[in-house]
């Protein structure tokens, strides 16, 4: 009975079949680019017959066509001697990941991997048409690209990759952790034939590369960090929101020849990746002899601080700071250094650097606080404190007046200066807690003064309690045991 | 209709303050008709089943420690049937103890195999909030041997990774099954390669486009269920409908098992219907319904009867809410009594409503039907619906927030002048007998059907023999093929487009277009501000330039609307006048599926038309004098559709015989369509917004002869001018390809007529008003009275019975 409705005439007539305005726009960008063919959705019936060739873009790539039990797929290898092999330092690679193996330092084990998708959303509808994988051979690089001509190929692709994969179980990617490998397990779930192939390790160069280039480059696309960093210049590269429609062209008949920018991308993006792990790596062994400016030796700190090694991070920044920065950056090497100095007990240098930090910005009142609960809980010094909340809140005043400030920063910093201050004049109106405080808790703990202890505890607490810092206790205000 | 004295055996206490209630009413408007149904439904014993012996020992505890150690014989009933293998849909009101009979035999699957799955759709976010409370209450009971977690649009990211692995039992809605499970299933593997049971909560509200949708999500859902290995069962819930069985079957394509006895205990309650009394017989006036729904919850609450009362708008909850609240002003240092609850009130003020309502501290609460389904908030003493919900299972939805588990409650519901309210205050048997109401939908809407076939392709690929339901997919996917969205490699259909395609996908409508309107003053921080959205087929009659849009009570200027961009930019202004978009529509019959020669003579047909209509201009229209002050004309895009259609032609010979003018005549034919239009709705439990209404001129391929802009500024010229020959009255679904109303509308077309006549002939006005045929004019007099005579020959039969009709077949 339903099957009335399905008329050829009106199914056309339907939105469902039309593109959103979105992918014509693209469409368009496409043919500017001179990249793709002007058509977007139609597909010409002279396209469809070219589909008889299957074997036209193995020859002109001079890719193989290959077998296994499920069926055909082209595999392509070349080797380059840029980038040279490099034998990474294990301590290198713990500061990126603090519990990998020892295996992870055998670059012989090491598979570089990059895949180009028919999306970016995600999701069981995206497939990777072409995984690109290399590894060190001889000095150099070896790549070897895996593709698919039609989706039909896809089981016999992910048998060839696993193969590859279970050679080599350390997997080394760019941004592969949230976008190439969740992708390639739904795909190898999609099969439900072939087993996912699990790396050793995965080790994703992404986030060691923002943190050390951020700040200069803005951006750290893979292409951007080649031409910055490594001084490359990749030529006419293929803009890679247009791969989808390569490849979707290619499947609907299109001329393979377009496919050949792809397929260079792709071994770019490998290249890339491996001379960036290689420089990231030595960066990170040797940042002092390696660092090309302030700013590297500034990222290398910032990776080693949050690894723990923070005599070598305190090192870096000073390093840094002493060297050439840009104003931003040199107020957060500051602002970092003072925390290590606080941490480590070095109260000079740390009230030195929040000195000079403080004033009317961000990162200036954050000094300011950092000076007043020093001298408030460490020094104990309770009059000094309060001129440095009393100078905050003169210096926020101004800004307000001069309208050097948001209307919403101001009053979320006036508020917590306010407090600090109100409490900071109880403070000094009751000293005899205070007095109690330390002297009882530093009292030796023998049995017979345990009364005296727990006097001095519940001084404390009163004291804690009526400075609030029981209950809002932040990490900033719990200072190490000297 | 039952006197009072009848009433007078029991008397607990919420019955003698409504009992006295309707003493004063009575003695205030002698002689009106303003009570028209009093009905005591007396309390019923609850029908014990012991727990069967193959729920684990563990559950049992869990349950008997809740305070439940038998169960009600549908309870029994059902989970039997589930134990058997069937798929369920039970039917049964509020507070009956539905959840049980799916929490039951999941949680016993789950107990049995630790790793079993269920996914719980409901149709909005609250409930599963709700349900969430309840298992996991439970599950303290079963020291946490399994996991329950919502999943909808709040979810935090973090927590959606060990849902994902974990949870045996997911509560979503279904939205986010289209566009956030099913897309990436390979996340959900575990949850899929075990899935044991789907339960669809209160599948009454899956009809029209949104069940036609989910019918397909559903298909997208048994695919990949089978993809992973898996079968499951399903349990449906419903409120009381005409056809559970159908509804549930179509929605799931499957055999379903109705259960629809109802062992549970209710509490006495009376249920009155009260018509506010007449004003202006003349032109159908009556009190206003929000001051007499507010009169009668101010005495209930007076008498300190926690009481809930139901608009059925927003604007309205504010409304009542001031009334009540100044009448009931709070003690001093305690909350106050009476508090709102609607849509854009935040979760957490909702939460703090519905336990002050649970433990009473709350007395009164004003809702829209944000409270209508299953949120427990305790039970309440009285109910006050003021206007009809729209439909009968909503409003024993709504009086059955009243008295949920024992002790004696009242329902009142107080009609407004709009036709509906009025044939149902007029007819309470129609309301108090077995439920005419159906659910229907099209799950083979081609344009749903299309949009849904892409996800699926997206989600896996599609084997050229594959169906959806009865439709071969083969000849689909060469289509969507040859526009380039899918790829034929190995037999199978690929997806090989770059998008998502389930984003560009709204359950709710059938295309996800919508215009968005832009409060371009900036009045509240300088910047232009969105305020609303109105899908894309009103816009044209809500939002075209100079029309005036009402959006919370503030009037604004529409000054300008981009159709490609999909935005209206409007200022706010205030002005003592509203506008009326004047829409030329013409219908073109395409097929006739069937087609039937009726009493009159007349002809009954449906069939597939081809709709065309223009915005071509509009009126202003002042407020509350009704007066046209002036009008203006538009050039508007056209917007065709092809959809399905009911129609009805009036044979020559019928409108011959009629002793009328020419022109009483031609108003007594659009008095017709207007009333048809409104009883339709009622009978499909459909929004006035799901029917188009149209008159062609028959033969079909001459549909339009009249001039058409100049009947729809000038009405009363045209029927002279002009006569229709045989005149078809079309009853349309207002969406692209049909939603499956117009077959079951030709079904039951004696009935429509049957009880639109009754309409007509029980409405107090003398020559027609807004309840009945519509508004009329003074050039338009004995509308009524030939709508009346045109509808007592098509139903000739059915005078001489006299009674009420039974559906035709």
């Amino acid at each position: 009975m339903s099957m009335r409705y399905v008329s050829l005439e009106r199914v056309r007539g339907l939105k469902a079949f039309q593109r959103s305005a979105l992918s014509r726009s693209q469409g368009s960008a496409g043919a500017c680019q001179g990249c793709l063919s002007s058509g977007t959705g139609e597909l010409p019936a002279r396209m469809r017959a070219l589909r008889n060739q299957p074997d036209r873009l193995a020859e002109i790539l001079g890719a193989t066509r290959k077998r296994n039990q499920y069926g055909d797929y082209l595999s392509l290898r070349c080797w380059c001697a840029q980038p040279a092999r490099y034998l990474p330092d294990i301590a290198a690679l713990r500061l990126l990941m603090a519990q990998a193996p020892d295996e992870i330092g055998n670059p012989d084990h090491w598979l570089f991997l990059d895949t180009e998708t028919t999306g970016l959303a995600g999701g069981s509808g995206t497939y990777a048409f072409l995984v690109g994988v290399g590894w060190w051979e001889g000095g150099g690089l070896e790549i070897e690209q895996f593709f698919m001509r039609e989706c039909s190929e896809e089981r016999a692709l992910l048998l060839a990759l696993r193969e590859r994969i279970l050679e080599r179980p350390v997997l080394i990617t760019f941004n592969g952790k949230s976008f190439d490998w969740p992708l390639l397990e739904t795909r190898y779930r999609m099969s439900r034939k072939i087993s996912v192939p699990t790396p050793r390790v995965h080790l994703d160069f992404l986030h060691p590369a923002r943190t050390l280039w951020r700040l200069r480059l803005g951006s750290v696309r893979l292409s951007e960090l080649e031409s910055h960093v490594l001084g490359w210049d990749r030529g006419c590269d293929v803009l890679t929101d247009l791969i989808p429609r390569i490849y979707f062209d290619f499947i609907r008949g299109g001329p393979p020849e377009r496919l050949i920018p792809v397929f260079h991308h792709n071994q770019m993006d490998l290249r890339g990746l491996a001379a960036l792990s290689t420089r990231i790596l030595s960066l990170l062994s040797n940042a002092e002899n390696l660092g090309q400016d302030g700013m590297e030796l500034f990222g290398v700190s910032r990776i080693c601080e949050k690894q723990g090694e923070h005599t070598r991070a305190r090192h870096l920044y000073e390093k840094s700071i002493a060297s050439f920065l840009p104003r931003e950056t040199d107020r957060a090497a500051r602002r970092s250094l003072a925390r290590l100095a606080k941490r480590q007990g070095d109260f000079d240098l740390a009230c030195e650097l929040w000195r000079e930090a403080a004033g009317n910005s961000r990162q200036g009142y954050e000094a300011y606080e950092q000076l007043a609960i020093y001298y408030e809980h460490k020094a104990r010094d309770t009059e000094e404190a309060r001129h440095i909340v009393r100078q905050a809140l003169d210096e926020l005043g101004r800004a307000n007046q001069m309208g050097d400030i948001t209307p919403a920063a101001y009053r979320e910093i006036k508020a917590r200066f306010d407090y600090r201050i109100q409490r900071l004049e109880r403070k000094s109106r009751r000293p005899l807690l205070d007095l109690m405080a330390p002297q009882a808790s530093r009292a030796r703990p023998t049995a017979h003064d345990q009364a005296a202890r727990q006097a001095g505890q519940s001084a404390e607490q009163i004291r804690r309690r009526i400075d609030g810092t029981l209950t809002n206790s932040s990490v900033d205000e719990q200072w190490p045991q000297a | 209709m039952p006197t009072l004295e009848s009433l007078a055996r029991r008397r607990p206490t919420s019955l003698e303050v409504i009992h006295q209630l309707l003493s004063s009413l009575v003695a205030r408007y002698r002689g009106e008709e303003v009570l028209t149904a009093v009905r005591q439904i007396p309390a019923r014993e609850a029908n014990f089943r012991p727990l069967p012996s193959w729920v684990t020992s563990a559950l049992a505890e869990a349950y008997r420690a809740k305070g439940i150690a038998r169960l009600y014989s549908h309870q029994a009933k059902s989970i039997e049937l589930v134990r058997g293998g069937a798929n369920i849909v039970v039917v049964t009101p509020t507070a009956s103890g539905k959840t049980l009979c799916y929490n039951l035999p999941v949680l016993n699957a789950i107990m049995e195999d630790s790793d079993s799955r269920a996914l719980y759709l409901f149709p909005t976010k609250a409930l599963a909030q709700d349900q969430l409370a309840e298992l996991q209450d439970i599950g303290k009971r079963l020291s946490d041997s399994f996991a329950v977690f919502t999943y909808d649009g709040d979810t935090p990211n973090d927590a959606r990774k060990a849902i994902r692995e974990r949870g045996n039992i997911v509560l979503t809605n279904p939205d986010m099954l289209h566009t956030g499970i099913l897309p990436h299933h390979t996340k959900w593997m575990r949850l899929f390669e075990k899935l044991r049971f789907i339960v669809l909560d209160e599948v009454h509200i899956y009809r029209g486009v949104f069940g036609s949708h989910l019918a397909n999500v559903l298909r997208r859902l048994k695919r990949v269920a089978r993809f992973y290995g898996s079968d499951p069962q399903f349990i449906c819930s419903t409120a009381t409908i005409a056809n559970p069985g159908e509804l549930a079957s179509q929605l799931i394509e499957k055999p379903v098992e109705v259960v629809d006895e109802d062992g549970a205990p209710a509490g006495e309650k009376l249920f009155v219907f009260y018509n506010p009394p007449l004003v202006n017989r003349n032109l159908g006036i009556r009190r206003s319904y929000i001051n007499q729904a507010t009169r009668v919850a101010k005495e209930l609450l007076a008498q300190n009867l926690q009481t809930i009362v139901f608009v059925n708008s927003r604007l309205h909850t504010e409304v009542l809410l001031t009334y009540l609240q100044q009448a009931n002003l709070p003690k001093p240092g305690k909350p106050d009594p009476i508090c709102g609850y609607r849509g854009g009130y935040l979760p957490g003020e909702r939460r703090e409503i519905e336990r002050g309502l649970r433990d009473g501290r709350i007395l009164g609460v004003v809702a829209t039907n944000a409270l209508e389904l299953g949120i427990d908030i305790g039970c309440l003493d009285a109910c006050v619906m003021a206007g009809y919900p729209g439909s009968i299972a909503s409003t024993w939805q709504r009086a059955g927030r009243a008295g949920r588990r024992s002790g004696s409650s009242c329902a009142v519901f107080v009609a407004s002048s709009a036709p509906l309210d009025q044939f149902i205050v007029r007819h309470p048997e129609y309301f108090f007998g077995r439920s005419p109401e159906q659910a229907h939908i099209q799950p083979d809407n081609l344009e749903i059907l299309v949009n849904h076939l892409k996800c699926a392709a997206f989600e896996l690929p599609i084997s050229p023999d594959e169906r959806f339901g009865s439709v071969d997919l083969a000849e689909l996917c060469e289509q969507l093929g040859e526009v380039g969205f899918l790829d034929q490699s190995g037999g199978n259909w690929h997806w090989i487009d770059e998008a998502y395609p389930a984003d560009a996908i709204s359950l709710r409508s059938v295309t996800s277009d919508n215009v968005v309107i832009i409060d371009s003053s900036g009045k509240d921080n300088g910047k232009p501000e969105v305020i609303g959205e109105v899908d894309f087929s009103s816009a044209l009659t809500t939002v075209h330039p100079k029309a005036i849009y009402i959006h919370q009570g503030q009037q604004y200027h529409v000054e300008q609307l981009d159709f490609d961009k999909r935005k209206a930019y409007v200022k706010p202004v205030k002005v003592d006048y509203f506008t009326d978009a004047i829409r030329y529509t013409e219908v073109r019959v395409l097929d006739i599926a069937e087609e039937q020669r009726i009493q009159g003579p007349a002809v009954r047909a449906q069939g597939d038309v081809l709709v065309r209509s223009q915005v071509v201009g509009f009126k202003k229209i002042k407020f509350f004098t009704n007066e046209n002050v002036g009008s203006g004309r538009l050039e508007l895009a056209e917007n065709e559709m092809h959809t399905t259609a009911f129609w009805l032609t009036l044979g020559h010979s019928l409108l011959l015989d009629l002793p009328f003018s020419l022109s009483q005549r031609q108003n007594g034919i659009f008095g017709l369509l207007y009333v048809l239009g409104s009883m339709a709705t009622l009978l499909m439990m459909c929004d006035r917004r799901d029917l188009g209404t149209a008159i062609g001129e028959r033969p079909p391929g001459a549909a339009s002869e009249i001039d058409w802009e100049e009947f729809a500024t000038s009405p009363p010229k045209i029927t002279q001018a002009k006569e229709f020959f045989e005149p078809n009255l079309y009853i349309y679904d207002a969406y692209p390809g049909g939603i499956g109303f117009s077959e079951p509308l030709y079904r039951v077309s004696n009935m429509l007529l049957n009880s639109t006549r009754e309409l007509i002939g029980s409405c107090p006005c003398e020559i027609g008003c807004p309840s009945c045929v519509g508004p009329t004019q003074e050039a338009s007099e004995g509308t009524k009275e030939v709508t009346f005579e045109i509808l007592t020959r098509l139903t000739r039969e059915a005078r001489l019975v006299a009674t009420r009709t039974a559906e035709t077949e």
